[in-house]
């Protein structure tokens, strides 16, 4: 008996349990951290000690970082296996394993890491039950694995909820503070709204294809496009537009007197509600609320590690899944829909830089810059280039880690004198701890794309991609808006390099190790791979299985 | 049957009154209403659908969007519920009601 069970898991370890296993593996995890957290809570104090390492906050966190250190040795595996033989596919080819999927499960697992350690000192995160917070990190990670792994629409809608539900979880958690979570509602809001949307525009999906998985619905498509160049070439004069008109007439008699556009109506509109759908439900509107001036706070009333990985990592979800159906669904009707896109990145740039010009929160000014730096991404669809592919994850790569750094700083200042997080909070960091300011400086420059930083050569790619396909203009549009974007960024360094320290009367500014070790590691990145960005293209190049 | 259209026609409706009270009204639990009629809206597309190809994924989807709205209902209510007890507005004793609170 036990045998048969166990030659049974085997042979599900070696088909569809290896292609799902480093999101069991976040999973199993998770799970220890919620029981642990609950043994913790309900053992008395007597029987624990009460110098016991379980009354310590540094159990969760360990259990938490260590399910990402073993999905990422299991994503790293992996990776060699299908090096090897192949993609792998399972669960009647609803998930796959590609480069792409690796690609993207590291930087998310790299993100979840470095919240972790940012989140263990964070005096903002609530103390009480906190493996659940850590729990909700692992689970989130998790599913967006699983959004970058789907290849079938049932299951992209089942994990894109799965993300989304731990995501108003780790909004809503009620914090130190006393500040309502309004924030959190407004997230919640847009982010239902979008799946909706997506969920609508899936319908039509499958209505135009019959069809679930992502491929067959690409070929339905694509069979539509194919079915509107040939009414646009029978409009022709001459020999070929006459042949072409005779096919319709024989193959397709109803098409005849369709304008062009027709058969790609239906699948334009599903690919604006997927795309806005997608983008309100992941990335960053919900956090543009003025919502909270009305009450006189500017701040979001969420932790700052939570802020970073909602902006950060569900922005990156977003855009991986994005970029995965924009590239295999509506690949075939690119010079239709980059028009659409490219308004969208325009607009986006716009509505950052010029939003950010008059704020003073901190951490409002690093969110809604990340709507411009999501959009910069987004234009890299626009040119549609065997760069352009590079360009966007190697632009992905570099901002997740100079982020995290202005974010791990912004959290260890604020910790210091608990005010809001305003701008003036900064004023004299340079006297108070000069190492925390020149590395503001560092990730500031790399987020605003200053050559020696990592932050230039992302831009400096899109640029050089949309040049290449003939975009100049909205290649010249990067540059020109990199100006009151840099504006933007650099007033955060201004303020960190001038006044006074008896002016503002703050302590100095110490770092914990595990901040520390998360700077150290933002800080190599942003200059790594600003100064030698070979070995970091060379991973962008993989995502796409170049 | 009826054709397909129709209950194309029937979705489209449902989706347009779901999007106009999602961004017309500003109480936060008729938007919520609101969204789970573009929910329902893409539902009945997948039902529709299914039967036109005589296919199951369809339904299965169907029943996954329903199950899907129900949890985020859920969710949404505690999140709600949660702010409410915090801005002291679902209280017995407040004479304020949810929706006035909840307006913005």
């Amino acid at each position: 008996m036990l045998n048969h069970i166990l030659s049974a898991f085997r042979t599900y370890m070696h088909g569809d349990g290896a292609v799902l296993l480093p999101e069991m593996q976040l999973f199993l995890f998770a799970i220890g951290t919620l029981a642990m957290d609950s043994w913790a809570a309900n053992t008395s104090s007597e029987k624990l000690g009460t110098n016991s390492v379980f009354q310590q906050n540094y159990w969760n966190p360990a259990i938490a970082l260590a399910g990402t250190a073993f999905s990422a040795l299991t994503l790293w595996m992996l990776r060699a296996r299908i090096m090897q033989s192949g993609d792998l596919a399972g669960f009647h080819l609803t998930l796959v394993v590609d480069s792409y999927f690796v690609f993207f499960s590291a930087l998310f697992l790299a993100a979840t890491a470095l919240v972790i350690l940012l989140s263990v000192n964070c005096s903002t995160i609530s103390p009480v039950r906190q493996g659940r917070y850590f729990a909700l990190l692992l689970f989130a990670c998790m599913s967006m694995m699983l959004m970058v792994s789907a290849v079938d629409l049932v299951v992209i809608f089942l994990a894109m909820q799965a993300a989304a539900i731990s995501a108003y979880f780790l909004a809503a958690r009620p914090g130190v503070s006393n500040r309502t979570p309004s924030a959190a509602v407004r997230f919640l809001f847009s982010s239902a709204l979008g799946s909706g949307l997506v969920v609508y525009g899936f319908s039509l999906l499958y209505g135009l294809s019959g069809d679930t998985n992502i491929s067959q619905v690409a070929r339905a498509l694509g069979g539509r496009h194919n079915v509107a160049k040939v009414i646009a070439l029978s409009r022709q004069s001459g020999q070929q537009g006459l042949q072409m008109f005779q096919l319709l007439q024989s193959r397709l008699p109803e098409a005849v007197h369709w304008h062009a556009f027709t058969p790609e109506a239906l699948p334009i509109a599903a690919f604006m509600l997927v795309s806005v759908g997608m983008i309100l439900k992941f990335a960053v509107p919900p956090f543009q609320t003025e919502f909270n001036h009305a009450n006189g706070e500017t701040d979001f009333g969420i932790p700052g590690p939570v802020i970073l990985y909602l902006s950060g990592a569900f922005g990156f979800a977003a855009v991986a899944l994005l970029l995965r159906l924009l590239f295999t669904i509506f690949a075939d009707s690119q010079n239709i829909w980059w028009y659409i896109v490219a308004g969208m990145a325009i607009a986006g740039i716009s509505y950052g830089v010029l939003a950010t010009l008059r704020q003073t929160n901190l951490e409002r000014i690093i969110v809604y810059l990340s709507i411009a730096q999501m959009s910069y991404v987004l234009l890299g669809v626009v040119a549609a280039n065997e760069g352009a592919a590079t360009a966007m994850t190697y632009y992905l790569l570099t901002y997740l880690f100079t982020v995290t750094g202005v974010f791990g700083i912004l959290i260890a200042v604020r910790d210091k004198n608990t005010s809001a997080g305003a701008l003036n909070d900064l004023s004299g960091l340079r006297q108070r701890s000069p190492v925390t300011a020149l590395l503001l400086v560092v990730f500031v420059l790399s987020l605003t794309g200053v050559p020696p930083t990592a932050g230039f050569f992302g831009r400096y790619f899109i640029f050089h991609s949309l040049l290449e396909t003939g975009h100049r203009y909205i290649a010249w549009f990067v540059v020109v808006s990199s100006l009151p974007l840099a504006y933007s960024y650099l007033r955060i360094a201004v303020y960190a390099w001038r006044g006074n320290k008896s002016e503002t009367e703050s302590a100095a500014v110490a770092f914990g190790v595990f901040e520390a070790i998360v700077l150290g590691i933002c800080v190599f990145v942003s200059l790594a791979a600003g100064l030698y960005s070979e070995p970091f293209t060379r991973m962008a190049r993989y995502a796409f299985g170049q | 049957m009826p054709p397909v259209t129709h209950y194309l026609f029937l979705s489209f409706v449902l989706f347009f009154i779901g999007l106009t009270g999602v961004l017309s009204r500003r109480n936060l639990i008729v938007q919520l209403f609101s969204m789970e009629i573009i929910l329902n809206a893409a539902s009945v597309n997948f039902m529709a659908f299914a039967r036109l190809y005589g296919d199951a994924s369809g339904q299965v989807f169907s029943i996954l969007v329903v199950a899907m709205l129900a949890l985020e209902l859920l969710v949404a209510l505690v999140i709600i519920a949660a702010v409410c007890s915090r801005w002291k507005c679902a209280t017995p004793d407040d004479a304020k009601d949810l929706s006035s609170q909840l307006d913005y």
